[in-house]
């Protein structure tokens, strides 16, 4: 029976602690950190060559999708009674509403080194240091708002532009195509100014620390963000029913997109699975 | 003109770091560099960045290189872009902070971004340098990470990890 993802507002305050301590469990464990990794290593931008998967390309969805999934399987292996809640960053807006509280994210990080100080994932806690990274910073870091030029996160207009699109994704298939639904919500603009990151990215730079890098997972606020993304997803195949994901098939030969993303019906690396297969996730779980 | 890389406190040492006139879409480095130097003449930054950055230079071997060499909140970021023979056009940046190097890679539109600032990207190698010295804050140090076969980190591809469906 399919399982319910539910707004972080939503939990009670046995489920808070029941995913925190799932968390901290997978992290002790020496699973968390896989995904950490394989974040990493699926971060090819799209002027390098060879196959993108996670980001600027059509499969930014799918590939998140999977990885959620695989980081919910393994905590409800730990406790079957939790799932990632997701975070609406349009209703929860400041640095001290959800979920930056004592029991779920903690706090924002302090001015002097960004560090999170406090909830379950500070350092000095014991139970969260960082293993994987693109620096030798052992703690998690944060700068909500980023204090030293503020932006704000996206509202629900911006999100609705996204939604609007009935194009989930158009050629050339990476990040500067500026219709179609997947890069309106992952969020790549031109290379200047604000404007440059929206959405899905705008969320990354807002929060700041250790998730503007490749290594992002390390904040396990990653889950509750891509949660709330994916549940963009759902949303818009509601909302445009005749429209599925795109390409259908992969661009001939000549183009300069061929084999450089991936096809509704071709594998989506690392896992075994299409896009085709992440489409409909009804049977696995729901949003409330 | 409000500078293009967050806000960050940027120049301390060396001045703005001039995106504001370039447009890194469709051109290539060298005009890229062009325009950057060409911008920094705009807003009266010359003396600065004729401070920080070496002009292109030739090399014994015959590659062309341009290169910055500078210190940044108290960093020291090196750049030097290595054009190699007939594929010119895909010269590659090496880039250092603190002697650790810092892999940076290219979105379609021709501007630059790190594993240090992936969720956005920089007009030129320089603000991309910079960018990421802001981001690793007082205490952080690169770690050396390879290119991996997907153009990210560590190097080895998928297959060997733990997180299989």
């Amino acid at each position: 029976m399919a399982y319910t993802r539910k707004n972080v507002s939503k939990l009670t305050r046995s489920e808070r602690r029941r995913f925190v301590e799932a968390l901290l469990k997978v992290k002790r464990r020496g699973e968390y950190d896989d995904f950490v990794r394989m974040h990493m290593e699926y971060n090819s931008p799209d002027g390098e060559r060879g196959l993108r998967t996670a980001h600027m390309a059509p499969s930014f969805l799918p590939w998140h999708r999977k990885l959620l999934l695989e980081l919910e399987r393994a905590l409800r292996r730990v406790d079957g009674s939790v799932t990632v809640p997701y975070w609406d960053w349009t209703r929860d807006r400041t640095a001290t509403s959800l979920p930056w509280t004592d029991d779920l994210m903690g706090g924002n990080g302090r001015r002097s080194d960004r560090q999170v100080m406090t909830g379950p994932f500070a350092y000095r806690t014991g139970h969260w240091t960082i293993n994987e990274n693109v620096t030798d910073v052992e703690y998690l870091t944060r700068d909500l708002g980023h204090h030293s030029n503020p932006i704000q996160l996206p509202t629900a207009h911006d999100l609705e532009t996204a939604l609007a699109d009935p194009v989930y994704d158009t050629a050339p298939w990476n990040s500067t195509v500026t219709k179609g639904f997947r890069n309106k919500l992952e969020g790549w603009g031109p290379g200047r100014g604000s404007a440059s990151w929206r959405n899905h990215n705008r969320v990354h730079r807002w929060i700041g620390g250790v998730m503007v890098g490749g290594a992002s997972p390390n904040d396990p606020v990653f889950w509750l963000h891509h949660s709330f993304v994916d549940l963009q997803w759902t949303r818009w195949q509601r909302r445009h029913r005749d429209h599925r994901y795109l390409p259908a098939e992969q661009p001939g030969p000549r183009d300069a997109q061929h084999g450089r993303i991936v096809a509704r019906h071709q594998r989506l690396p690392p896992w075994d699975v299409t896009p085709d297969q992440l489409e409909d996730v009804s049977g696995i779980y729901r949003y409330e | 003109m409000v500078p293009d890389v967050d806000g960050a406190p940027v120049g301390e040492q060396c001045g703005t770091p001039a995106e504001g006139g370039a447009r890194p879409r469709e051109s290539t480095r060298r005009e890229v560099t062009r325009r950057l130097l060409v911008s920094a003449v705009g807003v009266g930054l010359v003396p600065v960045a004729a401070a920080c950055e070496r002009r292109p230079s030739a090399q014994d071997d015959g590659r062309r290189a341009d290169a910055f060499d500078e210190t940044y909140r108290g960093r020291h970021i090196r750049g030097i872009e290595v054009h190699t023979g007939r594929r010119a056009a895909a010269g590659r940046w090496q880039v250092t902070i603190d002697g650790r190097p810092l892999h940076l890679m290219r979105r379609a539109d021709g501007s630059w971004l790190s594993m240090v600032d992936h969720y956005r990207s920089y007009p030129t190698p320089l603000a991309a340098a910079r960018a990421a010295v802001d981001e690793l804050g007082p205490d952080g140090q690169l770690r050396d990470l390879a290119p991996g076969p997907m153009g990210g980190a560590p190097t080895h591809g998928g297959g060997e990890h733990g997180v299989h469906a």
